[in-house]
């Protein structure tokens, strides 16, 4: 119910976009043909919680032994990600196996068209032409803002920090990457339920397993498309909704957003349009004001006004 | 002019011929949907997929594996890999090895003592070879590192590396079974550790007891009862095991985490309940199982009118029903699947043995009209009772 | 009608309670600087904004429009009968709009890199807009308030003896000002107003980014719109309001003759954004939503209650024509709006993983209760300084 009304909403933002200016909102830079991705597999993931602990590890938060990543009593609850952790791991009931319960990583998904880029006040979120989207804390405020604007609600803030407080979230690792290793998380998995590649071959990938095994996989593959589509996608064998996977529309986060934006400030001409009728019009009334006083020789103090 | 027609008629024939396979569905396969050639992978050039020698014997089309006519040795232009679809090889569970130890990066990770012999026969009971052995075409075993790249880092992802490969084949069932997945619980020994020991697990999984008569109640108030006979599915029918119990895994018998108990109030839907009779048995009415009471073994005589004897009991069903199912009512004339019984046939196995006069007999002369169903009646040919007073023969 | 300092006793019984609540507020103001967000307020990772967005920021920039939508009638239409409001409603908008600034540093996490802003640029980003317009247009109120400054001290600075050496220069710079300023003033009038209409909206595209995170009631393509419209609409109720507590508090006339009139204007501004409102309640067909009846539906009733009882109030001659009665109307906009804030910034801000619904912790309204006093505060010491509110001449003189 709430995505039709959304996508009504959308609608009526595009077609405001489109009288406000021609020009396409936002799309700053181009994004790479080779651009990187990962696709998670969740009926091959089984929940180690390996990737925790390196994703931990490589961003220097601190960790307990390997082993203790293990324990799956912390399972019993729903987790997300917070200031000491950039990826949550959280189990689901399988309904075809109870004994096969369904896991699933959440991390940032690194969207293709990012509201936390479009919306940072400073520009300190940054779309990598490779894919990843990063955060740069010298430029952050902390204003919070990418976390409103966030459609998966990824970003996290260090709430009792007073002194440079940061936004955390998953980096696609680009530190390791530049030095042409993998992410972490995809590196540790065992099952490869982490599968890295090109984006546009993980999409194929995608859809080919998901044809042949359409007994194992649901049609759907989360991140194709949802937002304008993200660098991280899920093929699954439940739905998504059951796996608390927020049911988005399909065009772009900052969409309407950025279409208003621009429509405002297409060049500055609606701001100077104003700024010009109100100059006309205040000098039109001063001198018909001037006309009033001299004709009725009034007695105004001329002080305040127009001068 | 000429020259443009010569052109064109072959064109136009290969069309024809590409468009009445394509109609009448034969050989001729069109890709659907145009799937991106899977490359090999430049950095390692070893890691090349091997193409079985024996191929061409295997009855496997071209197009299963290579998306484009001709493919060549750069390019060999590979589908994504079939995985299932591409089996000709089939073993026997004693034909493997007993145990293994899989040691190839261990360097990285302690080794793993994997007791081949035990899941092969466990295997037997759910997905066959086939359930790891998923390639395989030819002769020698392909190894898993055949296919499986031992990179993570690698350009074509689309089948997963030897690490996972080697973990989702352990882990699927292992997770299930144990619900446990950490590293050193199960499988792997501690790095700095000594080589895994020989363990004293068991090297050959027990026989399986198989069930006999199952009987179920339900909470109709009509057909309350419904029976199935285990053993004639098994034995009568010769049914192979992994036909029903597809999916089963250890969990089913040895259950670690106890949680069978909430598993089956698990209420499965009308047609999960129904699917594993009625996957062979498509049957509409429900009182063929459903009973007031407990049906009776099967007995060929009693649902057939055709009694099996001696030596007929012992054949596997499909011997004179034929591989289609559901079985079709046979001529029950002899000849019908005896057809050569004449020469070298021994009457003994009726049960009486001929005696010199009668050998020498056509045996239109006893049975006529080739009616073999019935016995003859001496009355027939010896209208004056002057026969024997035993039979034609020893008995 | 000229505008003076008023001349009254500071400190009041009133205002002593005024300065006990600004005192509790900066208590938690400084634990909040020295422990982190966190350690004062209930806001988390699901729920980044809370109070002091939705009142201290959003409220705050919508209850000070009263200074560009005076400014616009005093000064661009040239209406005479108005200039009195015009300084009242210019000093509300440059201390609202320094204690949104206020809140803004306090809300920020790196407070010490509010200046970033300037230099670091995402034209993309509606905050972004927001933040330079108000940084621009506070500077702007700021260089609109000198000319009080000038009037009053020109010729008249006396500073301590240790001082006096400066007395001169700073004259002479306040000369310098008063003569520069009465020939560029126009230009900042006419900036201060676009400035306004583009920030007001903006405030409105801020919300739109967080999709489907905000209750379909709220979350509209026209929200700028709706902004801009309902800071309009309480711009005069605002003025009305502050000018009628004036005038009760120095124990004055209140001015009844300008506020009248300026009640006569508000019926139609806020008919406009009801239209607005109810056209996109129906086109959206987002009425379902009111229909449930629960927390948020009751919240979006008692907005809109709150705007048509002032819309209709307002169209009463009888009504505006009462102190009391403008009163009452003014306060129903002014909750209307500030209840509509609130709605779209926290009410309606509804994330898909929302394990517990906020509600500001005694820190964030004591902050926000502690800004509210000190800016009446200061409000009151400015009047007391300042040539601002306008009175009859011989009132001064008696006065004097």
């Amino acid at each position: 119910m709430k995505r039709r009304d959304f996508f009504k909403t959308a609608a009526a933002g595009v077609s405001i976009a489109a009288l406000g200016s021609g020009k396409a909102a936002g799309s700053d830079k181009k994004l790479s043909e080779d651009r990187v991705g990962v696709l998670v597999d969740t009926n091959a993931c089984v929940g180690c919680r390996h990737c925790e602990w390196a994703c931990k590890t490589a961003h220097q938060l601190p960790a307990s032994d390997l082993e203790n990543f293990n324990d799956s009593s912390v399972f019993s609850e729903y987790r997300r990600m917070d200031a000491g952790s950039l990826t949550v791991v959280n189990e689901f009931e399988n309904e075809e196996n109870k004994l096969l319960p369904v896991h699933v990583k959440i991390q940032c998904m690194h969207c293709e068209r990012p509201a936390c880029v479009s919306a940072c006040i400073v520009g300190a979120f940054e779309k990598r032409e490779d894919g990843a989207v990063v955060w740069d804390s010298g430029k952050c405020i902390g204003c919070r803002y990418c976390m409103v604007a966030c459609p998966f609600q990824i970003p996290t803030y260090d709430y009792d920090k007073a002194i440079q407080p940061m936004i955390r979230k998953c980096d696609f690792c680009v530190e390791r990457r530049d030095n042409g290793m993998l992410p972490a998380c995809v590196d540790i998995c065992p099952n490869e339920a982490l599968i890295f590649g090109k984006r546009e071959e993980l999409v194929r990938i995608a859809r080919q397993k998901v044809k042949r095994k359409s007994d194992a996989y649901i049609n759907h593959i989360y991140g194709e498309s949802e937002v304008g589509g993200t660098s991280w996608m899920y093929i699954s064998g439940n739905d998504f909704g059951k796996l608390r996977m927020p049911p988005l529309a399909l065009n772009p986060a900052p969409g309407i957003s950025e279409s208003i934006q621009h429509g405002i400030f297409a060049y500055f001409v609606p701001p100077v349009t104003l700024y010009a009728l109100l100059g006309v019009m205040m000098w039109v009334t001063k001198r018909r004001k001037d006309e009033i006083n001299n004709n009725g020789n009034g007695n105004q103090d001329g002080k305040e006004g127009g001068k | 002019m000429k020259k443009i027609f010569l052109i064109i008629v072959p064109f136009l024939m290969i069309s024809l011929v590409i468009a009445s396979g394509s109609l009448f569905g034969t050989k001729i396969q069109l890709p659907v949907e145009k799937e991106k050639t899977v490359r090999q992978d430049k950095k390692n050039p070893k890691q090349k997929i091997r193409m079985p020698e024996d191929h061409s014997k295997q009855g496997i089309k071209c197009t299963t594996c290579h998306e484009g006519e001709y493919p060549t040795k750069n390019d060999p232009m590979l589908r994504a890999c079939l995985r299932e679809s591409v089996l000709s090889e089939f073993n026997y569970v004693g034909e493997g090895p007993g145990e293994i130890l899989i040691d190839g990066m261990s360097q990285n990770y302690g080794g793993v003592r994997f007791s081949h012999k035990v899941h092969a026969q466990m295997s037997a009971m759910s997905t066959g070879c086939t359930g790891c052995h998923h390639y395989n075409t030819s002769v020698p075993i392909l190894k898993c590192a055949d296919c499986h790249n031992k990179d993570r880092m690698r350009e074509d992802v689309s089948i997963p590396d030897l690490k996972a490969a080697f973990h989702r084949q352990c882990m699927n069932c292992h997770k299930q079974w144990s619900g446990e997945n950490g590293c050193n619980t199960q499988c792997h020994v501690r790095k700095g550790e000594s080589k895994p020991q020989k363990t004293d697990k068991l090297l050959s999984h027990p026989p399986l007891t198989e069930p006999g008569k199952m009987q179920w109640e339900t909470n109709y108030e009509q057909g309350r009862i419904v029976t199935f006979f285990h053993d004639e599915h098994n034995k009568l029918f010769k049914i192979d095991c992994k036909t029903c119990h597809k999916q089963d895994n250890c969990v089913k018998c040895h259950d670690k985490t106890k949680q069978t108990e909430s598993g089956s109030k698990y209420k499965k839907s009308l047609s999960e309940h129904h699917k594993p009779c009625i996957s062979c048995h498509n049957e509409n009415n429900c009182q063929k199982c459903h009973r007031d009471g407990e049906i009776s073994p099967f007995n060929h005589g009693k649902s057939t009118g055709w009694t099996l004897k001696s030596y007929h009991s012992k054949l596997a069903c499909a011997k004179c029903h034929g591989n289609q199912m559901p079985y079709k009512k046979l001529d029950r004339n002899c000849t019908n699947c005896h057809k050569n019984f004449r020469t070298g046939f021994n009457h003994r196995v009726t049960g009486l043995v001929l005696s010199d006069t009668h050998k020498d007999m056509d045996c239109k002369s006893c049975h006529a009209n080739q009616d073999f169903s019935k016995p003859p009646v001496c009355s027939e040919c010896h209208d004056d009772k002057s026969y024997p007073s035993s039979r034609p023969g020893k008995k | 009608m000229i505008p003076a300092p008023v001349k009254h006793k500071f400190l009041t019984p009133g205002v002593f309670v005024l300065i006990i609540i600004a005192l509790n507020g900066l208590v938690f103001l400084a634990l909040r600087f020295i422990f982190g967000i966190g350690s004062v307020t209930n806001l988390d990772d699901v729920t980044p904004w809370g109070l002091w967005i939705g009142v201290d920021v959003a409220a705050g920039v919508a209850l000070a429009a009263g200074g560009f939508t005076s400014a616009a009638l005093g000064h661009v239409m040239h209406r005479e009968e108005y200039k009195i409001i015009v300084r009242p409603a210019l000093l509300t908008a440059m201390l609202g709009y320094t204690f949104v600034a206020f809140a803004v540093f306090t809300d920020i996490g790196r407070f010490y890199y509010i200046w970033h802003p300037l230099i670091m640029w995402n034209g993309n980003s509606a905050l972004f807009e927001v933040g330079i317009c108000v940084m621009i247009y506070l500077t702007v109120l700021y260089i609109e308030f000198l000319p009080l400054v000038t009037e009053r001290f020109v010729g008249r600075v006396n500073l301590p003896d240790t001082f006096a050496f400066l007395n001169r220069p700073i004259d002479k710079t306040l000369r310098y000002l008063d003569s520069r300023l009465s020939i560029t003033m126009f230009i900042f009038i006419i900036a201060g107003v676009v400035l306004s209409t583009l920030h007001q909206s903006s405030l409105g595209t801020l919300m739109i980014i967080a999709g489907q995170k905000m209750h379909p009631l709220w979350q509209t393509p026209i929200l700028p719109l709706l902004f801009l419209l309902s800071a309009i609409a309480v711009g005069f109720p605002m003025v009305i309001f502050e000018s009628l507590i004036a005038s009760r508090s120095f124990k004055m006339k209140p001015e009844m003759h300008v506020l009248s009139r300026l009640g006569g204007m508000i019926s139609p501004i806020i008919g406009i954004y009801l239209a607005f409102k109810i056209g996109d309640v129906f086109i959206r067909e987002t009425f379902k939503y009111i229909l449930v009846f629960d927390s948020t539906s009751w919240m979006f009733i008692s907005e809109m209650g709150l705007m048509f009882a002032a819309f209709f109030l307002f169209l009463s001659r009888k009504i505006t024509n009462s102190p009391l009665g403008l009163f009452i109307a003014s306060s129903l906009v002014i909750a209307g709006v500030l209840l509509n804030r609130i709605n779209n910034f926290i009410v309606a801000y509804q994330p898909y993983y929302n394990p517990v619904r906020y509600f500001p912790s005694v820190g964030e309204i004591s902050v926000t209760l502690g800004c509210i006093a000190l800016l009446v505060l200061a409000y009151r010491a400015v009047v007391m300084i300042f040539p601002v509110i306008s009175r009859e001449k011989r009132d001064i003189i008696k006065n004097i």
